[in-house]
């Protein structure tokens, strides 16, 4: 047992912490350190800065040009890249599809889409929820009838996370009502500028946009841009949650956050209050329990010995915490937080600010953080995956 | 950055473990308590596996081994709700280890590593509570030996130890002393826990005493931190027996005609005692892979860990209680007596409050969070 990374470990530590910085532009990482709001142009500016090092495909083996980085190499990556404050790599493209292609794609559909997520220039959205299969997904009902070589798509997705942006979807379709509704499910990739397909933002309680309604309506999907196998389609979405297993806890975000936190607790005054800070230093001890949980799993996979099944756990645990530090910062801020000024919002916005600078996003952000919880398998879910794993 | 445990470390978790399913069966933990709280033959057995001596120096007859195996150690104890005070032993021979003069630990490690002496810290007094810097009892030099007067409360099998860490203050200094038993006025007022261990008061009476250190908040703290992450492992242990305990009654009790596991509403309950078992073994390895660390990194480790490990005893107890239902709260079935020695854990050595202020006045401004 060594709670030290060895000295392999932290010598790339440096060279990714050297590299970032480098090539990080400072107006990106200011927006990221004060949560000022990110545009389309941002996020893919990031992307293609990581696309032309290699690194934005972080995950992937080096057969399909990836760094062919170990669990824990991936996980001092992501973190240097968010203790520098970097946007978040948008995951649908690099992190979601494209380990489904790798792993059930054709070599033409290898040979397709994997170039474009990997260099950052082509926007991939997800296409799970619909308005009535939420946390019971597998009774999606977004149907794809074979006609010819071609599927003709019609249903409605919901909740698709910046797809406004999108310029392919990887959809979850019925393509069979026979059997249990799992085993009807295909995995279809669907460029968004075919006809038929429609985006709607929908509005959320922090007043952005940040999810959408995607609407198909006879959508005409050339039959070789089915993954893998027909009806199968529900094993490869399990293999993609199976391989999401520590990032989804944003430790490394958190730890970023509190340190936020503390600054801003600082400037508001309640850094010396005892009440608050006792607060925080509970929310510092939860935030290093969830990184040796997240180091525990590394550890586990990188030896190969142990299995630790705790996904379940990272995911409340790590959303919990997002919550808890975006409301300690609002209360922080207190009345201060209430102004609802969205331009104050944006980087170099030179309105008026009533109280601090920082104050302005405080409150838009804890709204939004109640969807960590609800996204991703409500915790709810989780806890009954948890329960299984535990009771039978 | 490694969490296996070696091959060495798995031997020992086996050995403890048989030892405690053959030897510390609930029936024989029962009459443990019943006979008074402390077993001479349980603790002679401990030094047989070489648990007593597990931090001494091999000099001095000791396994010269580490926090990691003193926490692999402590799980398998704390599953048998082991009630001889070896956490005091370990404390009491990293402390002489550190501070002592010579003479003593030669006269004193070599017999406490073979099990043949006991010493334990005696450090709490009425109105103290978690507080290592007050001290009432005092300390005077006359002529070359040191007499201490002080009342000292809570002292764990006070009345079958060999001798005592002490500190008192030595003009208003705190110093840290070894008195042996025959020096002691009384220690016959011994009582039960509520775990069913034993405790004593303690009477010094111009009590004649070896010094071991003048720096003596220094010894208290490093006595403190070894205690504290021994029971933290101690609790990770005795969660996991109380998880599985409760698991296999759900998976047992019927009730509206199936078994009460099959109720969701029970079922989020066991989901959260799991999460706070795991936050509570991350916290435990963090406070052992820190206890080598330097003294102040060492102590805000450990408040760190005793703090997480403090809620989430409280939490595993209530709920597995609230989960056995009636049974949960007989005297008869065994996971009430976890709960207690689960509260007995929070409450020992600085509770959850104590170590929350630790961590909050400690705490950095900017990063704080390791690596």
């Amino acid at each position: 047992m060594d709670l030290a990374f060895t000295p392999e470990e932290q010598a790339f530590r440096e060279e990714v912490r050297t590299w970032v910085h480098a090539h990080l532009p400072a107006t990106l990482s200011h927006k990221v350190h004060n949560a000022l709001r990110l545009t389309r142009e941002d996020m893919q500016a990031w992307a293609k800065i990581l696309g032309t090092k290699g690194w934005l495909g972080y995950s992937w083996p080096e057969q399909f040009g990836g760094p062919g980085w170990n669990a824990v190499q991936k996980h001092l990556f992501e973190e240097e890249c968010a203790l520098a404050g970097a946007p978040r790599v948008v995951p649908f493209g690099p992190v979601m599809v494209a380990p489904v292609i790798m792993a059930f794609g054709s070599p033409e559909q290898q040979h397709r889409f994997l170039p474009g997520i990997a260099s950052g220039d082509v926007w991939w959205s997800q296409g799970y929820s619909e308005p009535g299969s939420g946390s019971d997904l597998a009774s999606l009902k977004t149907r794809a009838e074979r006609v010819g070589d071609k599927f003709i798509v019609n249903g409605q997705k919901t909740w698709t996370t910046l797809a406004q942006f999108g310029e392919w979807i990887f959809c979850l379709v019925r393509t069979s009502s026979e059997g249990k509704p799992q085993t009807g499910i295909s995995f279809l990739l669907i460029d968004m500028k075919s006809k038929g397909v429609s985006v709607r933002p929908i509005k959320l309680l922090d007043g952005e946009c940040e999810v959408n309604e995607v609407w198909f309506d006879n959508v005409e999907v050339p039959s070789e841009n089915l993954v893998g196998e027909e009806n199968k389609g529900w094993n490869y979405a399990k293999f993609l949650l199976a391989h999401e297993r520590t990032n989804i806890a944003d430790v490394n975000r958190a730890k970023r956050e509190l340190e936020r936190l503390k600054r801003i607790a600082k400037t508001e005054g309640v850094w010396d209050d005892l009440r608050f800070r006792d607060e925080i230093a509970k929310l510092e001890v939860d935030v290093i329990a969830l990184e040796m949980m997240v180091l525990r799993v590394l550890s586990a996979e990188k030896s190969g010995k142990q299995s630790l099944d705790i996904a379940g756990l990272l995911k409340i645990r790590g959303s919990e915490i997002q919550q808890r530090y975006s409301e300690l910062m609002m209360m922080a801020a207190g009345p201060f937080s209430l102004p609802f000024i969205q331009e104050a919002m944006d980087a170099g916005w030179q309105g008026d600010h009533v109280g601090a600078a920082h104050c302005a996003p405080l409150a838009s952000t804890y709204f939004n953080m109640r969807k960590t919880t609800i996204y991703g398998g409500s915790n709810e879910v989780q806890r009954n995956i948890v329960a299984q794993t535990v009771l039978g | 950055m490694d969490f296996d445990f070696s091959d060495e470390q798995e031997q020992l978790r086996d050995a403890v473990r048989k030892w405690v399913d053959k030897a510390y069966t609930f029936d024989a933990r029962r009459s443990v308590v019943a006979a008074g709280g402390f077993s001479a033959s349980a603790y002679q057995a401990m030094a047989e596996l070489g648990l007593c001596g597990l931090y001494v120096q091999d000099t001095y007859g000791g396994m010269n081994m580490g926090p990691n195996e003193g926490m692999v150690a402590m799980e398998e104890l704390g599953r048998g709700m082991v009630m001889e005070p070896l956490v005091h032993t370990w404390m009491c021979t990293s402390v002489l280890q550190a501070f002592a003069p010579d003479d003593l630990k030669t006269e004193w490690l070599p017999r406490l590593a073979g099990g043949d002496a006991m010493l334990v810290l005696a450090h709490h007094e009425k109105g103290t509570r978690y507080d290592l810097h007050k001290c009432q009892a005092t300390a005077k030099q006359v002529g070359t030996a040191w007499h201490i007067n002080g009342h000292k409360s809570l002292v764990p099998a006070g009345d079958h130890a060999h001798g005592f860490l002490v500190p008192a203050t030595v003009n208003g200094k705190q110093a840290l002393f070894l008195v042996p038993r025959s020096a002691a006025t009384d220690t016959t007022h011994a009582y039960l826990a509520q775990d069913g261990s034993r405790m004593s008061e303690l009477h010094l009476k111009d009590a004649s005493a070896h010094l071991i250190s003048l720096d003596g908040l220094a010894a208290l703290q490093l006595a403190v931190d070894v205690g504290a992450t021994a029971l933290c492992a101690e609790a990770v242990g005795l969660m996991e027996k109380t998880l599985t305990l409760t698991v296999e009654y759900m998976n047992t009790r019927k009730q509206f005609g199936v078994a009460i596991a099959s109720f969701q509403a029970l079922r989020h309950r066991v989901a959260d005692m799991k999460m706070q078992l795991e936050l509570g073994r991350s916290m435990s390895y963090y406070a052992s892979l820190k206890l080598n660390a330097p003294a102040a990194e060492r102590s805000l480790a450990v408040s760190r860990a005793k703090f997480q490990i403090g809620r989430s005893t409280r939490h595993v107890g209530q709920e597995a209680v609230q989960l056995h239902g009636g049974i949960g709260v007989t005297d008869e079935y065994i996971v009430s007596h976890c709960f207690k020695r689960l509260t007995q854990i929070e409450l020992s050595l600085g509770d959850s409050l104590h170590h929350l202020g630790e961590v909050s006045a400690q705490m950095q401004e900017t990063a704080g969070v390791f690596a």
